[in-house]
């Protein structure tokens, strides 16, 4: 599972919340491969998966999360995606 | 004549709008969507408004400019206002504009592409109409999607 978190560099309220949601998913799934884009250096990437407001989720290219969830919200978002990998 | 300080400094609907380099006409119009306010109005009943008014004209016009709605404008106007704000916040904002705008680029340029293959498609101008390539395209775009909504 690929997840990539679209991100507006300087946003310290996105900072926290980024580094919870990562450890949540990380300890939940040990397989997940995070990956935080700043928005700016990613512009086309999150163009094509429509994020239009930050910060943004997506997992395995698809934008789950137009803004931020919760640690349980991913999670619960997750556990059928880890089910189908298996 | 009111001619202290203040009201010497203030100024009418015309003057603002030469001063801003837009019209009564746009100021009225910003005016009814919340935007700007007159600071007070003179004897006769004419809007007055003070050198701040100027400043919020050019604010508008330039995030007009940068592809920011009225509704948008008037969050920025806002956001301008807070104390708690900081420059983050209007940069994300920004940000969040261009994010928009490239979609909107990306969506045009698909619509740009689909009309540059109809146009290749339909290379003999003497065709009669009912056997032009992009007439016929474009209705059977329209049964698929008739047939899809079905």
């Amino acid at each position: 599972m690929q997840i990539e978190l679209f991100y507006s560099p300087g946003c310290t309220q996105c900072d926290g919340a980024r580094t919870q949601l990562k450890a949540a998913a990380l300890q939940r799934f040990p397989q997940v491969q995070w990956c935080e884009c700043n928005v700016l250096e990613a512009l086309d990437r999150a163009v094509e998966l429509g994020v239009l407001s930050l910060p943004a989720l997506a997992v395995n290219g698809d934008l789950l999360f137009p803004k931020l969830p919760t640690p349980q919200q991913l999670c619960a978002a997750l556990e059928p995606l880890a089910r189908d990998e298996c | 004549m009111l001619l202290n300080g203040r009201k010497q400094s203030m100024l009418t609907i015309g003057k603002l709008a030469a001063l801003a380099q837009t019209t009564p006409d746009a100021l009225r119009f910003y005016e009814r969507e919340g935007l700007i306010a007159p600071t007070s109005k003179s004897e006769g009943g004419y809007r007055l408004y003070d050198a701040e008014a100027a400043r919020r004209i050019r604010f508008i016009k330039q995030a007009q400019h940068c592809g920011f709605t009225l509704a948008e404008i008037h969050a920025l106007l806002d956001l301008r206002a807070t104390d708690a704000a900081c420059c983050g916040d209007m940069r994300k904002r920004a940000i969040e504009k261009k994010l928009q705008l490239e979609s909107r680029i990306k969506a045009l340029k698909a619509m740009s592409d689909a009309l540059g293959r109809l146009i290749a498609d339909c290379n003999q101008e003497r065709y009669p109409l009912d056997a032009c390539p992009i007439l016929a395209a474009l209705e059977s775009a329209e049964l698929t999607a008739s047939n899809g909504a079905r």
